[in-house]
């Protein structure tokens, strides 16, 4: 039986949490630098819960903006912290998002990112260039949204899309934290990249493989 | 041998005072006590006060050795230690991203604005640049205009200044036409102005323009340039390019969506360097980014921390290569490139050999499982205060008073992540907060454990939420109090900001909550207690933060049970000043001191923001992070007593002990709550919780007195 778009959403979030997983270490060392230390910890929290989330939910009746729900749901419970009224609100707005799509073609890949950008971006009152997670999702959705427009092939788009992410997680070093706890270091947070930066560049890459 | 060297420090404190005094001059400086007092100043960077101390001598007689060592010729250069910083980091600059020159202004703890500053700077690099017979270039900006307002040079002939770029509309000062105006005003130069407008409607319009005879002339003035001077904007919504009118915000949007990092002479680059092409390309008038790094001399003149990834961009991408800029930005410049060596260059202090870190790699801890910590500790909790409070049904993470909420009275939630005990669940009790939503380490608890913390609060007269202001806290706080206020229950947020350190006075609204939280809650317990309306609960607990003052030092970080590890390090002769209660890094890192020193800067900061005059009563909480003990927070609230009483400020209460703790964390904070005749008596008002209990007031006042 071949897998239905549910599935290969869940998949992706399965796979989310195992590079989170890898990068765990990494992310908390990071955020010890310029933060309180705990980031790989919550957002391994955070995956782990969404998947225990999704497993379950019968995915072979599920739909798309189902599941994203639930992940948004299984994320917030598990961890609060900043990142999980983030990521929750991106994944809630991506279920609005995918409510009319079925299937997961490069339109609605875009979708995706563009949604939990905005999310993100509307719940944490960020902006570009504030060195936060939006470096990356804002700079990802803006690639996916030209390569669709552009009529690119979905290896072109995704490699688009995580270049972008790649660049916006590496430009964070260069600006110095104007929101959450690293803001209050002003300028010894240059030189740092911001570690929700790096793990949203994971997610992107996460997204990337499955999809 | 006035420039510090990273040699081992000899002589501590304390280890070479003996009560024979300099009869005891070790060996090595040769029976000289010039040399010996010259070695603690300059080689290992003590002050006058531990070399007085060390050397058994008067301070005074250390300032005149120091003086006389000069006049003797024992010291012989002396570079004042801000300038000696701006060489250091000029002259990185110039090596990391091989400039021609470079030219950094020092720090002067801002008594003057920047743009002052490096119109000064860059009008001092200009003189020395600009020569008989160039044609110089001009961009248009504040701190070239700065340039042009401060420039003065020797007699030159046959200068032309050409403007770079074409015009804008004039309703700002810097124009491209007043700055070039300005510069050539100041060289007595021959003034070319681009006679076009710099952005046009059309492509079209472009090519007609540049066609024109008299604007061809123009530019091919501007092509015979060999130097430029310009400035570098940032793309920050503060940036003046959003305001000055020279682009369209439409158009801006595209070049931030395609990684625009900052604008030179109104061409766009990315954070390489790399230019970014858009819709303005063809409807621009003025030089291209082509030209401008043909041009021999490109004298860059920028600073501000928002100015970084372009400065470093510009850098990058070869535009400039004479910089002029400010300390602190050439240094954030170096660090966000990855220059490491710098900070070694700049310390004064020595760093010591990682000796500590061979030794032992992790802290030790009581654990079972390290993911279980906060669950397990909720077991122990909630059975050890079973008299105090008891988990809501259904959620283990949101914990309400036995005897707290009832009908009519307003409600008081508090919360925030562990690792802070007994914050914030040592405060649930009556007259004291109603319930606690309990998150994980360091980290806000979702929104559903704190709504439901509010409807077990509510007795129907509203709900007031008071927690630290953190961004995770705020956005879980938020989500649940738009829940709970769908349910009918009227939601007031009270922020704490208690801690001085974290901002300046001007953004008080953004400083975070840290161990003031705790006169925070119970004069909001109080005023809940009493039945006073959710309106009067508000104001007196917004008073209540306004009124709290808090600063902290840490002497070592926390290190979080999962990792074991400490957060980060701080140097073995260090301290952080202003550390936040999460092991974040404070705002800055000093040398530890005595207790009364650190008590000193502490007090001093407290009371230039607290308006206490004598006569007034104020609450005082010296807390303890984590490791540090009673023992040495006696020793500093000792302290705290002999300032305030210095004052003639009366202590009207004061706690002593771990009150608003960050795990293991090695420091303490000092908490003090201005008392008004509302706020002491609601801080009398009795409470029962496991940490604070206080009874109806009895006549044992005197011993105080």
């Amino acid at each position: 039986m071949s897998e239905n778009a549910a599935q290969a959403l869940a998949r992706m979030f399965e796979r989310m949490s195992q590079v989170i997983e890898t990068e765990k270490d990494r992310l908390s060392e990071l955020d010890g630098a310029i933060g309180d230390g705990d980031h790989g910890i919550t957002m391994s929290i955070g995956f782990k819960a969404v998947n225990a989330a999704l497993a379950k939910l019968d995915l072979d009746t599920a739909t798309l903006s189902e599941v994203m729900s639930t992940a948004a749901a299984g994320f917030l419970d598990a961890v609060g912290a900043s990142t999980g009224p983030l990521y929750s609100t991106g994944f809630r707005r991506a279920a609005q998002a995918l409510a009319t799509r079925s299937e997961l073609d490069l339109a609605a890949n875009r979708d995706m990112l563009v949604a939990i950008s905005e999310g993100i971006r509307d719940r944490g009152k960020a902006q570009r260039g504030d060195k936060t997670m939006l470096d990356v999702w804002l700079p990802a959705a803006e690639a996916a949204t030209t390569a669709v427009a552009e009529g690119r092939s979905k290896q072109e788009f995704w490699s688009a899309v995580t270049a972008a992410a790649d660049n916006g997680a590496a430009a964070t070093a260069t600006m110095v934290a104007a929101k959450g706890r690293a803001a209050r270091l002003r300028e010894r947070s240059l030189g740092h990249l911001d570690p929700g930066a790096v793990s949203a560049t994971a997610l992107v890459r996460a997204m990337a493989e499955t999809m | 041998m006035a420039i510090k060297t990273s040699s081992p420090r000899k002589g501590g404190i304390g280890r070479v005072n003996g009560p024979e005094g300099v009869d005891s001059i070790p060996l090595r400086y040769g029976d000289d006590p010039y040399v010996w007092a010259c070695w603690l100043y300059y080689e290992d960077g003590m002050t006058q006060g531990e070399i007085a101390e060390a050397m058994g001598v008067s301070r005074a007689t250390v300032n005149s050795y120091l003086a006389d060592a000069r006049e003797k010729g024992i010291v012989n250069i002396s570079i004042e230690p801000a300038r000696l910083a701006s060489l250091t980091i000029a002259q990185e600059l110039k090596r990391h991203f091989g400039l021609s020159d470079c030219l950094v202004v020092p720090n002067d703890d801002n008594t003057r604005p920047l743009i002052g500053r490096l119109g000064a700077a860059g009008a001092q690099a200009l003189a020395k640049l600009v020569k008989s017979g160039d044609t110089l270039a001009v961009a248009w900006g504040r701190t070239v205009l700065s340039v042009g307002e401060h420039l003065e040079t020797g007699p030159l002939q046959d200068v032309t200044v050409v403007q770079a770029t074409g015009g804008t509309t004039a309703n700002f000062t810097y124009t491209p036409e007043l700055t070039t105006a300005a510069v050539a005003r100041a060289i007595s130069a021959r003034c070319v102005n681009i006679t076009a407008p710099a952005v046009v409607a059309s492509a079209e319009m472009q090519r007609m323009l540049l066609a024109e005879p008299l604007i061809r002339e123009q530019f091919d003035t501007l092509a015979r340039a060999n130097r430029i001077v310009f400035g570098i904007s940032s793309l920050r919504p503060n940036s003046t390019i959003h305001t000055s009118g020279f682009f369209e915000s439409v158009p801006l949007q595209h070049y931030l969506a395609k990684g625009a990092a900052g604008v030179l002479a109104g061409r766009f680059i990315d954070e390489r360097g790399r230019p970014v092409d858009g819709p303005l390309d063809d409807r621009t008038i003025g030089m291209s980014l082509e030209m401008l790094r043909g041009i021999g001399t490109r004298v860059a003149v920028a600073g501000g921390f928002d100015k970084v990834p372009a400065l470093l961009a510009a850098l990058r991408g070869g535009y400039v290569n004479v910089l002029v800029t400010d300390a602190a930005t050439g240094a954030g410049i170096l660090r966000a490139d990855g220059v490491t060596s710098l900070d070694g260059k700049l310390s004064q202090r020595q760093k010591s050999a990682p000796v500590a870190n061979a030794y032992r790699t992790h802290v030790k801890k009581f654990l079972n499982n390290p993911n279980d910590v906060v669950e397990e500790m909720l077991d122990g909790l909630i059975a050890a205060h079973k008299p105090y409070l008891q988990p809501v049904p259904g959620s283990r993470r949101a914990l309400v008073a036995r005897n707290g909420p009832r009908p009519g009275k307003v409600g008081l939630v508090i919360g925030g992540g562990t690792g802070h005990e007994p914050c914030f669940v040592g405060y649930v009790g009556k007259g004291l907060a109603d319930a606690v939503a309990v998150g994980n380490i360091f980290s806000s608890p979702p929104p559903d454990p704190i709504a439901k913390c509010a409807v077990a609060a509510s007795g129907g007269a509203g709900v007031l939420f008071v927690y630290g202001n953190y961004a995770g806290d705020v956005m879980n706080f938020e989500m649940a109090a738009e829940l709970v206020e769908e349910q009918g229950i009227p939601i007031r947020t009270i922020l704490t900001t208690d801690d001085v350190m974290s901002s300046p006075v001007e953004d008080k609204e953004g400083r975070r909550g840290v161990a003031g939280n705790f006169f925070v809650f119970k004069v909001a317990g109080a005023a809940c207690d009493r039945g006073l309306t959710l309106d009067e609960c508000e104001a007196i607990t917004r008073k209540a933060n306004d009124r709290t003052f808090t600063v902290g030092v840490a002497l070592e970080s926390c290190s979080m049970p999962q990792t074991r590890r400490h957060n980060f390090e701080i140097g073995p002769d260090d301290m952080e000043l202003g550390m936040g209660i999460h092991g974040e890094p404070g705002v800055s890192r000093e040398r530890v001191r005595t207790a009364d020193e650190i008590v000193d800067t502490i007090m001093d900061n407290i009371f230039k923001e607290m308006k206490a005059e004598a006569g007034d009563r104020v609450a005082v909480l010296v807390n303890s992070f984590g490791a540090t003990p009673l023992m040495e927070l006696y020793i500093l609230f000792r302290r705290v007593e002999q300032r305030l009483a210095a004052k003639n400020i009366t202590i009207e209460a004061n706690w002593v002990g771990h009150y608003c703790t960050s795990l293991d964390m090695a420091g303490a904070s000092i908490s003090i709550l201005h008392l008004d005749r509302q706020l002491t008596d609601l801080l009398h008002h009795p409470c029962q919780s496991a940490i604070l209990t206080i009874n109806a007031p009895e006549p044992d006042e005197a011993a105080r007195n």
